[in-house]
């Protein structure tokens, strides 16, 4: 068992005896009923028992030195990237979560509904969105199995960059307008407002 | 080896056959001028550039772009085409319409269409339909009424014989004055036809050996003069009374 600065304890190293310590947070008995090991790679930490316990042991933990990777909850601002665009929903992959990048894959859809907040019903998902595009949503819900449901109805959501179809990355020029810079062409995008 | 610069200044494009790379026009040498560009062709900073091989073409005042003939149709919007019935869904048919992906007809979109009176297309019904909304990444939607809503000749074609051709066949078939072919025929048989901008033509008449002449008529005047094409018909019509 190392002592000191070296605190590191991998899975199914042997932490101490159960007559010493409780087995805590990141560590498992052994089947034999006295060695406690660890489960994680992490620090190795010592919890005193709380005082008004009639327990004298020391608690033994494990917390992993990485932290998890952000995970969208409703509410949240994310950027993702549209990756398929329908008649009636746009789905993409959540990449950041407000500031942090995710480490796993997350789908969200956009739903016709979800993608402005006036006349909803007359949006044409080919000129708010296309495949490629960066945008800044906000998650509504966890959705179903498949995808979180994200929401661009609100000013400061929407497309944040896009690239044209010459391949140049477009200039926002109002709320539903991009310009390509090497062409001039104008496409139609349902535009974020970046402050 | 050397390379030719590619400033063709003294030689125009216009009517000629051009392959992709090939410059239209520079720009630098004109300035305020509004050109209008067609299919098949981009700018690339000051340079006009073909991207599609094919013919050039040229309107007065300043459109340009560029006439193919393929085997394989890419949907556009408001081109008539015709559609083969593949599967039926809740809310829409999925018709097959020669392009690189189904196309959605909505259940709807028929003349006084509701929830109650839902055409019932089999698998294999031949349609005669509009592209409503056609780009690269969905799939492209279809509507069996004109722009106004009324049914205007779209929806199920009965009977008949369906043959596939290009697409420059189709244009040349749909041109107006009509294409001399079938102004021949026209005189001599009685015959009803509807082509698709996707290049699938149908052919009906009262007889079978009506049909045949008609399409194989058809097929084989793509690269025919219209004198050539009617030195065609009349040879077919003196081999069937003769």
């Amino acid at each position: 068992m190392s002592a000191g600065e070296e605190n590191i304890a991998t899975p199914g190293e042997i932490l101490g005896d159960s007559s010493q310590f409780i087995a805590g947070k990141g560590t498992y008995l052994a089947p034999n009923g006295r060695n406690i090991h660890a489960s994680l790679t992490g620090q190795r930490r010592l919890v005193p028992p709380p005082p008004d316990s009639a327990e004298k042991r020391l608690t033994v933990e494990v917390v992993g030195h990485k932290t998890r990777g952000a995970v969208p909850e409703p509410g949240v601002v994310v950027i993702a990237r549209v990756t398929r665009v329908m008649a009636r929903m746009a789905s993409a992959d959540i990449m950041c979560v407000e500031s942090k990048a995710v480490k796993e894959k997350f789908t969200g859809i956009i739903r016709q509904q979800d993608v402005r907040a006036t006349e909803i019903d007359k949006v044409d998902m080919y000129q708010s969105f296309r495949p490629g595009d960066i945008v800044k949503a906000e998650v509504l819900s966890l959705g179903d199995a498949r995808a979180y449901y994200l929401s661009t109805a609100k000013n400061e959501l929407g497309v944040v960059s896009a690239q044209s179809i010459a391949g140049a990355t477009m200039v926002p020029i109002s709320w539903t307008d991009m310009q390509c810079p090497s062409t001039g062409q104008v496409e139609k995008r349902k535009v974020a407002k970046v402050l | 080896m050397e390379v030719e610069t590619s400033s063709s200044s003294t030689a125009s494009l216009v009517d000629k056959a051009v392959v992709p790379g090939d410059i239209v026009l520079d720009l630098t040498s004109m300035s305020d001028q509004t050109i209008r560009l067609g299919a098949g062709l981009r700018q690339y900073s000051d340079v006009l550039s073909v991207v599609k091989a094919g013919k050039l073409k040229f309107k007065k005042p300043n459109k340009y772009w560029v006439e193919s003939s393929q085997k394989r149709y890419a949907p556009s919007v408001e081109d008539t085409v015709l559609g083969i019935v593949v599967d039926a869904r809740a809310d829409n048919f999925l018709v097959d319409i020669k392009g690189p992906t189904l196309a959605f007809l909505p259940v709807l979109a028929f003349e006084g269409g509701t929830r109650r009176n839902i055409p019932k297309f089999e698998i294999g019904t031949l349609l005669y339909v509009r592209v409503v909304k056609a780009n690269s990444c969905m799939n492209p939607e279809l509507s069996c009424t004109d722009a106004s809503g009324k049914a205007a000749e779209f929806g199920s074609l009965k009977e008949g014989y369906m043959f596939d051709t290009s697409t420059g066949l189709a244009r040349m078939l749909l041109s107006s004055p009509t294409c001399p072919i079938l102004e021949a025929l026209g005189r001599k048989l009685s015959y009803e036809i509807a082509v698709g901008l996707n290049g699938r033509v149908w052919v009906n008449a009262s007889s079978p050996s009506t049909v045949i002449l008609v399409s194989n008529a058809i097929m084989r005047s793509e690269f025919l003069s219209d004198v050539q094409q009617k030195i065609l018909v009349e040879k077919l019509m003196q081999r069937v009374q003769g």
